[in-house]
């Protein structure tokens, strides 16, 4: 891993989604930090700070897991601003939800999404998925923000 | 249309043909009145000829008596030149007016007379001057005195005079009648003209009447041809939305119950593996102990708290499609509504959480009455107001006011607050099902709105928002003034 740790912002409406998620990443021998979020607005709040400005993320190193479909906001509502933020922008966003429609997953790469899971909803394919999603993890360089 | 046209035909020919009537009434009376006039004329003229004959015989008598007097004082042979000369112009004029009388068909009375008379004087005329041809002086002379010249003189005299007057009153009484004629001609000329004015004018009528109507049909006409265009599309746009609006909905309730199945299935997996630490521990496997008692303390309990918690969603979740489907199948029925009384209802329903909420809502005291369905308007407007109630900012008394606007053919009812507003992005999501907006500290399970979106469209109207975040926001809802079986939509129908 990096000589700085990297921490994990998951957003994800249902805490049981979470807590699965969490666990298969520890399968997988990832320990970082990760820091979980219901909605989309306390989401936000934490990655570009009350004022939407995005100094809080400044020389943070993170990697965002973001569902799509959250209670008070889209998936993608987030990644736009996340992407739009000269902070947050070079943060690796990946998407895990349950959408599978093809438009949806061109729409997040166009927007600048740099990973797009589908979650299985057989959990054997499930476990594996988010497994090797933290196998990924493990070796990937993610960058400290500006 | 053949119908009204073949009476328009008919109208117009009668008119036509009434004009043509009276014109040949015109016509008809002139010729009559001048063939008329001509035999008039012709009467005047003879009975002129009658009188100037009259005349004649009369000069010519005395012209006769004029030379028999004068001859019979001198006795000079030259003094009965006019006698001698007017003998023949007598018997010439008696010979014209007998041939007149005879044309003319009157009584041969007077004429009778005339010649009677006539005879008697030239006879003494005769007698006398042959008297005095031969030299009987006071013969003739005595002749003379006997006065039976005189006599028939007189007689001639007379007769003639009413021969003259005679003649003069029928020359009056046809120059009368040639006016009473020609007056009657102007007056049937007059009533001919303005007959016909009349029929033309009526004809005329006729045509510009059945032009306008003509020409509204035509508007009628297109006016119900753009109004058909403008329902297909309507309708081909509540198809378009409603198609849509099921993909969407399918999509939605695919992925909210797929949700809660993960969580399910995933937790049981866990739980299975957990059993299994605790058999083998059970087992007697020592070195399990650490795993067998964090999967009794821990994961299990965790495990069937999210199956059971997954579940009770999942529940709810088929609950709310079932409502929401339930709602979609169940029969409108229209009714004329007192919106007045029904926004007073709402208040009286809200009035608990206004007070809470130090918040006011004002309704409007006249509305007009619309003709819907009474249980869908009241879930509508009870919804938003809710909504609206719910939403209110905290920093200042909350403000909710109720408006109505008629337009043709459609009401409008706006709710507007003074809350804490929606944003832009998330102004079409509020109406989607299991979907909300904002700060997340209210209990709500994102049906309200969906519902009364799918209500307001089943009543063939539809909501919309309009708001600023932090400021406020309005709901306005547009539904038909009356509702007619035809414009509510089920499912099933847009299904089709």
């Amino acid at each position: 891993m990096n000589a700085r740790p990297v921490s994990i912002v998951m957003i994800e409406d249902d805490e049981g989604h979470a807590r699965l998620i969490e666990r298969n990443i520890r399968r997988a021998g990832v320990n970082n930090e990760i820091t979980s979020f219901r909605n989309g607005t306390d989401g936000l709040t934490y990655l570009l700070g009350a004022d939407g400005s995005g100094e809080e993320s400044a020389q943070r190193s993170m990697l965002i897991l973001l569902d799509l479909n959250l209670p008070d906001m889209t998936g993608v509502d987030i990644l736009v601003k996340v992407k739009a933020n000269k902070h947050t922008k070079r943060s690796p966003v990946i998407i895990l939800t349950t959408t599978d429609d093809e438009r949806e997953i061109k729409r997040c790469y166009d927007l600048g999404a740099n990973v797009y899971i589908t979650k299985p909803v057989n959990y054997e394919s499930f476990a594996n998925a988010i497994q090797q999603l933290g196998l990924f993890l493990s070796v990937m360089q993610v960058p400290v923000t500006d | 249309m053949p119908v009204f046209s073949s009476v328009f035909a008919r109208r117009t020919v009668t008119l036509l043909f009434l004009g043509v009537l009276a014109l040949l009434l015109i016509v008809a009376t002139a010729a009559w009145l001048t063939a008329r006039t001509g035999s008039s004329t012709e009467e005047v003229i003879r009975e002129r000829n009658l009188r100037m004959v009259g005349g004649v015989i009369l000069t010519a008598l005395l012209d006769a008596e004029t030379g028999q007097r004068g001859f019979l004082l001198t006795g000079e042979s030259r003094y009965l030149e006019p006698f001698t000369a007017s003998l023949p112009s007598i018997r010439e004029g008696l010979a014209t007016l007998r041939g007149l009388y005879l044309q003319q068909d009157r009584p041969q009375e007077r004429l009778a007379q005339l010649v009677a008379a006539v005879d008697v004087k030239l006879a003494e005329l005769v007698e006398t001057v042959d008297l005095a041809k031969s030299g009987r002086q006071d013969e003739a002379l005595a002749l003379v005195k006997t006065d039976r010249g005189r006599a028939a003189m007189d007689r001639i005299r007379m007769t003639l005079g009413g021969l003259i007057a005679e003649t003069e009153g029928q020359v009056t009484e046809r120059l009368a009648e040639l006016n009473r004629a020609s007056d009657l001609l102007l007056w049937v000329a007059g009533l001919g003209a303005m007959l016909i004015v009349l029929f033309a004018g009526g004809a005329a009528w006729i045509v510009v009447q059945y032009t306008a109507q003509l020409v509204a049909a035509r508007h009628e006409l297109q006016a119900a041809n753009a109004s058909l265009e403008e329902r297909v599309a309507e309708r081909t746009t509540s198809l378009t939305r409603a198609n849509e609006e099921i993909q969407r909905f399918a999509y939605i309730v695919s992925h909210d119950l797929r949700s809660p199945l993960v969580n399910i299935m995933g937790f049981t997996s866990e739980l299975e593996v957990g059993a299994e630490s605790l058999r083998r521990y059970i087992g007697g496997d020592e070195q399990q102990a650490e795993r067998a008692k964090l999967a009794a303390l821990e994961d299990i309990p965790e495990a069937i708290r999210f199956i059971r918690a997954s579940t009770g969603r999942m529940d709810a979740l088929i609950n709310a499609i079932l409502k929401l489907s339930r709602e979609g199948r169940r029969e409108l029925n229209p009714e004329p509504i007192d919106l007045v009384k029904l926004f007073a209802a709402t208040e009286a329903s809200v009035k608990h959480q206004l007070d809470e909420a130090n918040a006011t809502l004002t309704v409007p005291d006249k509305a007009p009455i619309i003709v819907s369905d009474r249980l869908a308007l009241e879930q509508i407007v009870n919804n938003v107001v809710d909504n609206a109630v719910k939403y209110l900012a905290r920093d200042r008394p909350g403000r909710i006011a109720i408006t109505v606007k008629p337009s043709p053919g459609r009401i409008a009812i706006a709710i507007s607050d003074n809350g804490r507003g929606i944003a832009e992005q998330d102004r079409e999501r509020i109406f989607e099902l299991f979907r909300r907006a904002g700060t997340q500290d209210r209990p709500g399970e994102g049906i309200g709105l969906a519902h009364v979106r799918a209500l307001a469209r089943r009543l063939g109207g539809e909501i919309s928002v309009r708001s600023e975040l932090g400021r406020g926001s309005t709901f306005q809802i547009e539904l038909p003034a009356r509702l007619r079986a035809s414009d509510s939509r089920t499912p099933s129908e847009v299904m089709k």
